[in-house]
This record gives C-alpha cells, structure tokens and sequence, in this order.
C-alpha cells in the first residue's frame, strides 16, 4: 500500500509538470500594431517590468505617467538584473508577459533574435524623431533591418579629466585626448605632480567596467573584438591591431606607474573614490557615478571628452535600457503609450537628475546644455555610440572567469600581450560556438 | 565530565589539577578571544561611516562612531524594516511548521512498525544529500507552475523541506530514547495519539523539538539564494536579498558601510534566540547525537 | 553507539515478542505512516520531483527560449570533455581535504574545553557556537569587508604584527582566498562539532574514567583509550555532516569570489550554477547536478560504511 502510495504521489507530480509544459514549442502571437487608435486610446493596467538597477529613474517615471491620465494604470515591477533574463524567459515560456520590458540594451538581442518581441519599426517611423535616437541602442534590436525595440535611457562611457590638475600639469585637455599617445603623455605630465596624484585609474579586477571603458578605444579605431553575423560569429582578437595598442596603453599605464597601485585588486566596489578625492587626473566611466553625489568642487572642474583610438578616433558605450513589447503582450497598446510618454522631450530631460543620459538628441537645447553640461558630449556625437550586437555579451565580458577580464589582466599585469590575445580568442571562439549552438 | 583527582591523593596528582586548570584558563581565554573578538569587532565597523571602512586606517576618523548606516538601511528606499518583518514571518513559519511536521516524522519512525518504514526514512535522510542548488532551477520551472513563486508561502514551504530531514532526524531519536512505557500507561488511560505526544511525551521531547526549531528559524532567517530566485516583488524581499540588493549599484559598487551594518542586524536574532533557547539546544543536540 | 542504548533499554529479551504485540495496539501502522507523512510530501514536491524534472531536463537541450529538443546522452557525454567542470571537482576535493580535519580537531579542543563544569564553561561554550548561529552567510559578507587591501581588520592586524605591509589583496589570488575562506569556515562551523562532541563525552560514564585514574593512565591516554572510542559514532556522524557540507559549499564562495579570479575559486555547485543561470544551459546544468547527487551518496555510503565496518 505504501509503495504504490509513493508511486502515486510520483505520478501525479509528474502529470502535473507535463501538464505544464505545453509552453515548449510556438512563438507567441504579435499584437496588432497596425490596428487604429493604437497607442493612443487605450485603457486598463499596464504591466511593466524594470530592473533593479535603473529602478529609481522608472519609479519617477511610472508615477509622473500614471498622475499626467487616468485611462491607464502603469504597474511596474522591478527584477533584479541577476535573474532578469532568466525569469523574463521562464514568463515567455509560461505563456504569462508583462506589457512592456524595460531590459539592459546588452541583452535585447537574446530575445529579439528568439522572436520573443514585438516589431515596432513602422510604430518607431511614425514618432517623427527616429532619426534622432541613439542608433546604438537601436541596432542592438535590429534584426534584418526591423527594430524590436526603442532606446529609453543611456548611460554612456567616457573621459572625465580634472582640469585642475591638467592647469597644474600645463596640459590642454583637448590636445591630451586626441589618441593613446596623447593619453600616456598627458597622464604622466600629471603623476610628475607628485604625491598621491594619478594620471589615470581603472578597476583591475572588474570585468564589468573595463568592459565599459576599455573597449571604445578599440572601437574608435572601426573594428570589435567580435566579427560576423550574429548567430555565426567568432572572435577577432588575433591579428587586431587596435585590440593590441589598447592593451599596450594599458599595460604602460600600469608599468610606468601611472594608476594608482589600487587598480591590480580593485574590483570596482570602491570605484571612482580615488577621483572624487581630487587624486586623478582622468577616469574614464559613466555620468552617474562621477557627478552624481559628488563633491560640487570636483564636479566643477570637470571637463568631459570622448574615448579615443589608437590613432584618433572617438567611440562610446551604449549602455543603458532598451523598451521592448514582448509577443503576446495583453496591453500592447497601452504600453506604446507609455513609451511615447518616456521618450517624451519632458522626460528626456529630466534624465541626468537620476544620473542618465538621454537617448535623444534634440533634448540638447541651450538650456539643458547649460543645466547638464557634463552629460552633453555623448548626446552631440549619438553616432560614435556603440555596443556589440552578440548573443553571449555577458558570458564573454560579464564574468569574472571570462576571457576579456582573462586577457586584460595577462596582458596588463603580466605584460605578456601576444599571448593574452591568443588566448582570450579561443575564449571567445567557444564561448561563442556554445551559445549559437 | 570534570577528572578531577582529590587533591590529597599525590602530589602528582596535586600538580596535575593546577596544570589542568591553568592549561583551562589560558585555553579558555584565548579561545573565547579569538570567537568573540571577530563579532564584538563586527559590531564596532558598522558603526563607522562606509568611507572610513574603506580607507586606510586613519587614527582621527577611526574612532568616529556614527549610526548614519544603521539610519540609512531604515529610512532610505531599501524598505529594510518591511524585508525584517518579511524574513521574521518566513523563519518563524518555517520553525513551526517544520517542528510540526518533523516532530509527527519523527514519532511516526520511532515508534510505529510500517512495512516501507525504513525505505521511507532512508528516503528521508537520503534528500539530506541534494544540494538544493543543483536542482534550483526545475525547482523554480516547478513552483513557477504550481504558482508559488513570488510568495513568502512558496519560501516557507521551501525552506521547511530544506530542514525537514535533519528534523527528523533528531525527533526521531529524541523518541527512540524515550522508555515504551509511558505511552503504554496513558493508551491504557485511554488517551488518544495526539494527546500522547503534545502532554505525556512532551517534556521528553522538548528539547529535540527546541533544536529543531532554533535550527529551521536560523537556516530560513540565513537562507539567500532560494529567496533571490524564488521572489520577484522588492515587498516580499527577505532581509539578505534586500542587503544584496541595496549594496549593488551599477557595476559592482558596494557600500561597505551599509554591509556591515546590515550584517549585524541579520546577527542579532540568531544571537538573541541561541541564547535565550540554549538551554533546550544544548539537551536537544545531545539526544539526537548520542543516541544516534 | 547502539551498543550503549542496548545496555540502557530495560526490556528483557524474554519479554520481546509479547511487547511487539503490544506496540502494535497501542501504535497502529496506519497512524504511523499517517504521521509520516505529510513531511514525506513535502519532501517529494519539493526534493524529489524536481530531481525527476531535472534528470528529465538532462536529456534535452532545453534553450533559453524556443522549441526543446531531446539529445539523449548528449550532455552526460560532453561531462568527460567539460574541463570547468572537472576543475571544479578538483578544487572542491581539495578544499573539503583542507577544512575537515581542522574542523573536527578545532570542535574537539573545544568540546575539551567546555564539557567540564568549571565556571565560565557556559559562557564559553555560548561563545564558541555564536559563529555557527550567526551563519556562513552574514560570516562571509563580514569578512568580505575585512578582506579589503589596506583597510580590512585581517590586513591591518597583519601589518601591526608587522608581517605583511597590509596590501594582500586576499580575494583576488586563488591559494590566498582559499587559505582565508578556508579559516573562516573552520573558526564558523567548529563550534557544532564542538556541541555533538560535548554532548557525546557527558554521556560517557565517569566510572570509567575514575577506574582509569586508580590504573594510573594519564590525561592523555584516558582521551586516546576512553573518551575516542567511546565517541566513534558522534565522530563518525560529525565527519559526514562537515563533508557532506564541504562537497556542497557555494554561499561563502558565491558571496567572496564568485569563484574568481578566474575560475580558480570554483566549487562544484557554483559551477553548475554558473552554466543554470549565466551560460543559461539548463540540459547541460541539470546533467551535471544528477552527477553531483549520484557521487554525494556514494561518497556518504563510502564513509557510513567505513564506521560501521569498524565497529
């Protein structure tokens, strides 16, 4: 009796999760973007999903939107960013989207090129300022020329210099940021200041963001570490000479002494507070964590310049958040609505006080610049924004046992930068063969 | 166990007490140093502010106490206070129901002959031996189905089958020494099977049933992997999600201040608890052990 | 151990049979497996079918999202070549050799310490558990704060004594960070030894150590002849709970290195976690665990068998 008590209890767990598994197969149906009145008459809750780490600026958002009309109420649920694909998969899977997903623009890909979302190419054609967003943002969605997504927020990688430091070096800013050379000159002009003053700094041991600053250089020379079509792509370490130079800097930066000793085991927890101390004389990171909370004294003298490349050149990450409609959404419409209202001039404005920049270049008028100016140089050059369009960004560039963070510190700390190189390609090879299996 | 000889017998004997009680003394104290110093330090660091935590040791900022983190973790916007209430409902549930549940197990192995007993309790302890972080993820495909995800009854009912099986283990024993008799007498006096337990047996089975429980609230108090997978809602945060979730800012930034602070406050239930349940702990422990 | 409880039940061998009868009345076995279970359903929702979901799940690919496919075998296959995983198993070998022994030899000299009634024993014995109460996850994020370079306690300790200039950067090289988690965890998880080992020598009877004082034995030998012995099976149970977590560890490595740097902190579990939810590999993930559950047992029978061999 027992044991066909056992036996029955197996079954009917099994039944149960066979009974749950339909969701294995089919895509799940588009909503009719065509339809008249759409985005702009509809009624009842949106559900939205933010993540954690952009939840602040999408709080704001959702009350301003839910206060500005009263056909729609706007539910926001933030997901923390560790377990945001995961869970965003298992609710596709289960057949049970929200109506809009704010995602990290990295990960648009995985979902748009599963079919998981909804084309908004004619929606985005009709907002009247498509040519103004961010196109790197954009191409991160963009499959055969259609785009599943729109830019929401940015949050860029660049060079903040401590012109006091710079006076004090009798270096000019803009001459110091032209190429890596010019880089390496003007950082050692100003550790020559002595005492605790760096020329330079960067989180050695912090994958995340030297993927975030280091890769520009590269892609101000018109090249990425990754070739091809996603879906068949491969590295492209060995032989690339702009990947090379970057790592030269790098590894100059570090032999002649020019970063603060602090970089081989920094992993970021403490990043950007040997600047905020007035130490540095140029970090390259994002705007919120340099200006906001900020001593107003260093803010003051902070000038902003863009990455540059071996040779010239000017190239930026294009981080932050895509919006997406997943297929099978219940209020598609509604969340187009709420889209218009983010990418809405108002909004887009009030961006920098959460510590973002705005995905839209005509929010750039006289008195934003002179309101923001810190965040402006991004925004005047959208076109040199970029971000890699690949399915396993984050396996590649995310982890801390993965093959960028493997090359950087081999070729940075052990100086032993061919080698680096040919390592980190076959990283990237497999990495990449495993995830487009 | 004291072996202590009398101390008139030899003199050998005589030196030996005092060597042992010295050896005891300096043993004690520097054991009892090197446990307690780390904690009351613990203490001490979350009560300076982040940037001192993480700045080389300066001696005018050093002594600096401020309870600005402590002020932060309940005012600012991590809901610190709702992700305590969260985590208390969670551990208490757990504590009773698996309590509950092991303390039925438990009498039900001693005392009762069934054919499948022992396959059923080698079952038993057997799950011990599955980590649950191998089978984390068909888990939460599973409850996500059985739509308890998202919900502190989803936590509690996974954090109670986490201590199930060591329950069980110690009620079991916990019964097993107890002499047949007395269930015998009180059958006779026609007391019925819930009666037996919950008044005759219960003194006996106290302290089991104290380890039990103190063991179930600190593993689900502790617990922070299943709460960051299984909950989506910052609402239903427990208090270790809500601390990891507050430390990350974009890209690895950690407030150390806020780190040491919470750490503390997820020390002090446990520390309070253990010590008000020591007494029953301590007795629990030895009969699930010796009598194994 | 049963040896003692033997000595201790008073039923006479006579009087078996006719108090098994008894016991039947008295306890039916339909109550009994009435009391069982509820706790047995827990565990086979909980425990058991995602076990069978997994080691279905580890006959497909089962992709992020999209149609999943059965490969069969596949993902067991691919184990042999799966050098991450493999070096996973190493290390985690590795680290369960390092902290057992230092673990059970620590719980001892405690449970020495405070198994006698002098003044201050209580306190002691409060003191010494406080660690495992606390819990190895809030230990790890304390030490992942005193593990900083220049401005952690355990660096600057170091550089008082004078040892090092108090710059290690404890959690970015992998022997180092071993050698630390590998300290923690001994000094946080000794003191349960300490309590089954404490409980385990009260119970022996002081008889035997007051005969063995007229023998003339030393301290020492009545601990190696008496006292160790006696304690085979709390030794014994000690050993396989310290293992059995050790195989298993993931909370201190997760919170102070994701197994970094690199992969040269990786255990088993964070591994596997690692292909779940960040390669987002299910089949592969869940073939990998139904390994891990096959070789724990085994690992545990081995060690029960060993004991029970002994005795």
């Amino acid at each position: 009796m027992t044991t066909s008590r056992r036996g029955f209890l197996r079954l009917a767990g099994l039944g149960a999760l066979a009974a749950g598994l339909p969701a294995c197969s089919s895509v799940l149906p588009a909503p009719d973007t065509t339809a008249p009145g759409f985005g702009t008459s509809a009624t009842g809750t949106v559900r939205v999903w933010c993540r954690a780490a952009t939840q602040d600026g999408l709080t704001s958002l959702v009350d301003r939107f839910n206060a500005s009309q009263d056909r729609l109420v706007v539910e926001l649920t933030p997901i923390p960013d560790v377990q945001y694909v995961t869970k965003l998969a298992t609710v596709i899977r289960a057949r049970d989207v929200p109506d809009l997903v704010d995602i990290d623009d990295i990960n648009s890909l995985l979902f748009v090129y599963r079919d998981a979302f909804t084309d908004l190419t004619d929606l985005i054609a009709d907002l009247g300022y498509a040519d103004r967003l961010s196109p790197g943002h954009l191409a991160l969605a963009t499959v055969e020329g259609r785009q599943y997504a729109v830019p929401y927020l940015a949050d860029c990688s660049v060079l903040f210099c401590n012109t006091r430091l710079f006076e004090r070096a009798g270096v000019d800013v803009d001459e110091a940021t032209t190429d890596l050379d010019a880089l390496r000159d003007a950082a050692r002009r100003i550790t020559a200041l002595g005492g605790d003053v760096r020329g330079w700094t960067f989180p050695g041991n912090d994958q995340g963001t030297l993927g975030f600053v280091v890769q520009p250089h590269v892609w101000a020379a018109d090249t990425d570490l990754l070739r091809g079509e996603v879906g068949a792509q491969r590295g492209n370490v060995v032989g690339n000479e702009a990947v090379a130079r970057t790592l030269e800097f790098y590894r100059a930066l570090w032999v002649d002494g020019l970063v603060p000793p602090d970089a081989f085991a920094d992993d970021g927890s403490r990043w950007g507070a040997d600047y905020q101390a007035g130490r540095i004389g140029m970090i390259p990171y994002n705007y919120s964590t340099v200006v906001l909370d900020s001593d107003p004294e260093i803010v003051a003298d902070t000038a902003v310049r863009l990455l540059p490349g071996p040779d010239g050149g000017r190239a930026f990450f294009d981080g932050g958040d895509n919006m997406c409609i997943p297929r099978g959404a219940a209020n598609a419409s509604g969340a187009w609505e709420f889209v218009k209202f983010a990418l809405d001039l108002p909004q887009q404005s009030a961006l920098p006080e959460g510590g973002f920049t705005p995905v839209r270049s005509d929010v750039a008028t006289p008195e934003f610049a002179a309101r923001y100016p810190l965040v402006l140089p991004p925004l005047q050059a959208q076109d040199e924004g970029y971000a890699p369009q690949t399915l396993a960004y984050n396996e590649i560039y995310n982890q801390p046992d993965g093959p960028w963070l493997a090359m950087f510190r081999r070729a940075v700390f052990d100086g032993e930068i061919e080698a680096a190189m040919a390592e980190a390609q076959t990283g990237y090879d497999r990495i990449l063969r495993q995830a487009q299996a | 166990m004291t072996v202590v000889a009398p101390a008139s017998r030899t003199s050998s004997g005589r030196r030996e007490t005092r060597t042992k009680r010295l050896l005891y003394a300096v043993g004690g104290t520097g054991a009892f140093l090197v446990f307690a110093v780390p904690l009351a330090w613990a203490l001490f660091r979350s009560l300076q502010p982040g940037e001192v935590i993480v700045a080389a040791p300066d001696p005018a900022a050093f002594f600096d106490l401020t309870a600005e983190n402590f002020t932060a973790l309940v005012t600012g916007p991590g809901n610190l206070i709702r992700s305590v209430g969260n985590s208390l409902v969670v551990a208490l549930s757990c504590a009773v129901l698996t309590t509950v549940l092991a303390t039925a197990a438990g009498y039900g192995f001693a005392r009762f002959r069934f054919r499948s007993g022992p396959v059923l309790f080698a079952l038993v302890v057997a799950s011990m031996m599955v980590p649950f972080q191998a089978i984390l993820t068909p888990l939460y495909l599973q409850m996500n189905i059985m739509r308890l995800t998202d919900s502190l009854l989803g936590l509690v009912l996974f954090t109670t089958t986490l201590n199930l099986p060591f329950g069980v283990l110690v009620m079991r024993n916990a019964f097993s020494t107890i002499p047949g008799e007395l269930e015998d007498s009180a059958h006779i006096d026609g007391a019925g099977t819930f009666r037996i337990v919950t008044s005759v047996l219960r003194p006996l089975i106290t302290p089991g049933a104290a380890t039990v429980a103190l063991y179930a609230f600190l593993a689900a108090w502790t617990e922070f992997l299943g709460a960051l997978t299984f909950l989506t809602d910052t609402d239903l945060y427990t208090l270790p999600v809500a601390m990891v979730n507050l430390q990350q800012e974009t890209y690895g930034e950690i407030n150390f201040g806020y780190i040491a602070a919470g750490s503390v406050i997820a020390m002090i239930p446990c520390v309070v608890l253990y010590v008000a349940l020591q007494r029953f702990y301590v007795a629990g422990l030895a009969s699930g052990a010796v009598k194994g | 151990m049963s040896a003692v409880t033997a000595e201790r039940t008073s039923a006479p061998l006579a009087s078996r049979p006719r108090t098994a009868r008894r016991h039947s009345l008295t306890h039916p076995p339909r109550v009994g497996l009435l009391l069982v279970a509820p706790a047995l359903a827990m565990i086979a929702v909980f425990v058991l079918a995602p076990l069978l979901f997994a080691l279905g799940i580890s006959f497909t690919n089962w992709p992020l999202i999209g149609e999943v496919e059965f490969t069969g075998f596949t993902n067991y296959v691919s184990i042999g070549s799966d050098l991450g995983f493999l070096r996973s198993v190493l290390y985690t070998l590795l680290y369960t050799a390092i902290v057992t022994l230092p673990i059970l030899v620590l719980g001892y000299a405690l449970a020495v310490l405070v198994r006698s009634r002098r003044r201050g024993a209580t306190l002691l014995r409060t003191v010494f558990f406080l660690p495992f109460v606390v819990g190895l996850t809030t230990l790890s994020f304390v030490t992942l704060l005193e593990a900083q370079p220049n401005s952690g306690a355990i660096n600057l300790v170091l550089a008082a004594l004078g040892i090092t200039d108090g710059s290690t950067a404890w959690l970015v090289d992998g022997p180092l960070a071993t050698a630390l988690i590998s300290g923690m965890v001994i000094w946080g998880v000794s003191g349960l030894t300490m309590l089954l080992l404490m409980s385990g020598m009260q119970a022996i009877p002081r008889e035997v150590y007051e005969s063995a004082d007229l023998d003339g034995a030393s301290w020492w030998q009545q601990e190696w002849r008496i006292t160790i012995p006696m304690l085979r099976r709390t030794i014994a149970m000690s050993l396989v709970i310290s293992v059995i977590g050790s195989l298993l560890a993931f909370t201190q490595f997760y919170v102070l290195t994701k197994g970094g740097p690199g992969s040269a902190t990786a255990t088993v579990v964070l591994y596997i976690y690692k292909r779940a939810f960040v390669q987002l590999q299910l089949g592969a993930a869940t073939a990998l665990s139904v390994v891990l559950v096959v070789v724990v047992a085994l690992v545990t029978a081995v060690q029960l068998w060993l004991v029970r061999g002994e005795e």
